[in-house]
């Protein structure tokens, strides 16, 4: 399979604690790679250094075998790119927008601007200045992604996003990735990633902590589950249920049991059977919550 | 096959577009204030005040008065004497806009995001704001010789046409400070407050270098020095090309530290 992104060692600093410090990634052809941290770990810089707007203190990157830094315009003109925070002159319109940044990359067919408008319900004949940050949001997802670049880097893409335009927006990536497009985007909310990636790098105070199946991570993760009984619990019931390997932080309360549950599920589910359940409730893990489980306490120390 | 247009080409007929807008209110604004001063030249001399006599001595020797009863002489003293600082408002407001205040409005780095070299943004901005700034300062020409003719005061459309495109050099030099600035600064603000200081010091010491002899040196540093009187003097084009130098000098500075620095959001 072929490289479309690749960085070694790449390093970007402004100050003492911030920036990103030795990134070292490797995105296949045709993969949407989810790139997951808290705000401030280092996701922007890495991204803007990928395309250009910053150059590195030290390392490089590679997009599509060539050097951002050295042959911007070449990248440019084969990628789309959404910055973080989407803006436009306040009088322009998104179809204006798309004619000049059309022209600029030599097209004169904007059909599937279009089509992306109607799928996510943007309005492209409004000025800037009279859309609301979400119908913004869906101007530059176009522009990012009407030409069918060969790689697309998206840098929070959801944010402002409703959630019906949202599950839009993600069939469009896999879509893309079936025409053999590589995505790599960034957010901070994990179940984003989770159901389109098919890895995910997970970068915090600038560096790289992991690269994961997105799934295998949120698997490994505990859940939160809070179960209401009918009846009050017995003595016999808490003992069991805690002593269960991987049921931990176990509270009750009458007729109400709170815990985490990392591993053996199947087992509290069939003890749970055992009573009758009045309401139970699961709760998926935070993202904060899985880099306290996996990587350990936040520390302090930023990065843009 | 026609060859397709390079990114330059693109983006300076977009930016020209853009201009052309504001342009026009300059070209309005400018034109009144002109015709207004223009027609009320019968009445100022009517009325005694244009005499020699009424003026200071040091008001005299300070902007080079000899005679303001003809309207040449009222043209380059009471007109366009004062007209770069009106007028590079323009380039300076656009050109501050332009990087800086692209950068922090946060629309630089989607259009960075487009195949167009950083350098052409640069060169695409000055040169549609070349162009939208001669269509305005011909208007003001027109507007000069029309009114001129209105009230019959043997302005010839010559005279008219060299007032206004002395202009050019001097307000495109300033203009050029300010994207200068603008390509390597992060503020708008920074950006129009720096050229605006720059610009007003140097017409001060332009003025009190003509009045003071102590400060007579320091002339050499004021681009104003080099502006002249284009009605009265015609225009001087060792002057004029100097500006346009400067303009050119500080256009490749512009272009290098643009080239070199991090886009922000």
């Amino acid at each position: 399979m072929t490289v479309a992104i690749v960085t070694y060692n790449l390093t970007k600093t402004y100050g003492a604690n911030r920036g990103i410090r030795n990134i070292n990634l490797s995105i296949q052809q045709g993969e949407i790679f989810g790139f997951l941290g808290p705000n401030g770990a280092g996701k922007s810089t890495t991204l803007r250094t990928l395309i250009g707007l910053m150059k590195p203190t030290s390392g490089r990157a590679e997009i599509l075998g060539l050097d951002p830094h050295t042959q911007t315009t070449e990248v440019l003109a084969r990628i789309g790119n959404l910055p973080t925070e989407f803006a436009l002159d306040d009088r322009m319109t998104g179809r204006r927008m798309l004619s000049l940044f059309g022209r600029l990359r030599g097209l004169t067919e904007l059909a599937y601007a279009d089509e992306l408008a109607e799928r996510l319900d943007a309005d492209l004949d409004r000025p800037m200045r009279r859309l609301s940050r979400g119908n913004k949001q869906k101007i530059g997802i176009i522009q990012a992604l009407y030409h069918k670049p060969e790689v697309v880097i998206l840098d929070e893409p959801t944010g402002g996003l409703d959630p019906l335009v949202q599950e839009s927006f993600l069939s469009l990536l896999v879509e893309a990735k079936g025409r053999g497009q590589t995505i790599f985007f960034s957010s901070h909310v994990l179940s984003d990633i989770e159901r389109v990636a098919d890895r995910v790098g997970i970068i915090r105070h600038g560096q790289m902590v992991a690269v994961e199946d997105p799934h295998e991570l949120t698997g490994r993760a505990h859940r939160q589950v809070r179960v209401e009984f009918a009846t009050p619990m017995t003595d016999d019931m808490c003992q069991r249920l805690a002593g269960i390997p991987g049921v931990e932080n176990v509270a009750f309360e009458s007729t109400i049991a709170r815990f985490t549950v990392s591993e053996n599920i199947d087992a509290v589910i069939k003890l749970l059977g055992e009573h009758q359940v009045r309401t139970l409730d699961v709760e998926r893990p935070s993202l904060e919550e899985i880099f306290m489980t996996f990587y350990g306490p936040e520390e302090n120390g930023d990065a843009a | 096959m026609s060859a397709r247009p390079s990114s330059l080409a693109i983006y300076t007929q977009h930016l020209t577009g853009r201009f052309r807008r504001t342009g026009i209110f300059w070209a309005i604004g400018l034109g009144v204030y002109i015709a207004l001063l223009i027609l009320s030249y019968p009445s100022f001399r009517e009325s005694g005040l244009l005499a020699l006599e009424n003026y200071p001595k040091t008001i005299i020797e300070a902007f080079g008065i000899e005679d303001l009863t003809t309207i040449g002489p009222f043209l380059d003293v009471r007109v366009y004497s004062s007209l770069p600082l009106v007028i590079s408002f323009f380039p300076v407001m656009t050109f501050a806009g332009a990087l800086a205040g692209a950068e922090e409005r946060g629309s630089l780095d989607i259009l960075l995001g487009n195949p167009i070299p950083r350098r052409h943004v640069v060169l695409a901005n000055w040169l549609a704001l070349a162009l939208v700034l001669l269509a305005v300062l011909l208007v003001v020409a027109i507007v000069s010789w029309g009114c001129g003719r209105l009230i019959n005061v043997g302005l010839d459309a010559a005279d008219a046409l060299r007032a206004s495109l002395n202009l050019f050099p001097i307000t495109m030099a300033f203009g050029t400070l300010a994207l200068a600035l603008s390509a390597w600064l992060r503020s708008r603000g920074a950006v129009i407050g720096i050229s605006f200081a720059v610009m007003f010091l140097m017409y001060l010491l332009e003025t009190i270098g003509r009045i003071s002899p102590t400060w007579a040196g320091l002339r050499w540093v004021s681009a104003f020095r080099l502006y002249g009187s284009a009605i009265t003097d015609g225009i001087d084009w060792g002057n004029a090309a100097l500006l346009l130098g400067a303009s050119v000098v500080l256009l490749v500075l512009a272009i290098g530290l643009f080239d070199r620095r991090d886009i922000y959001t």
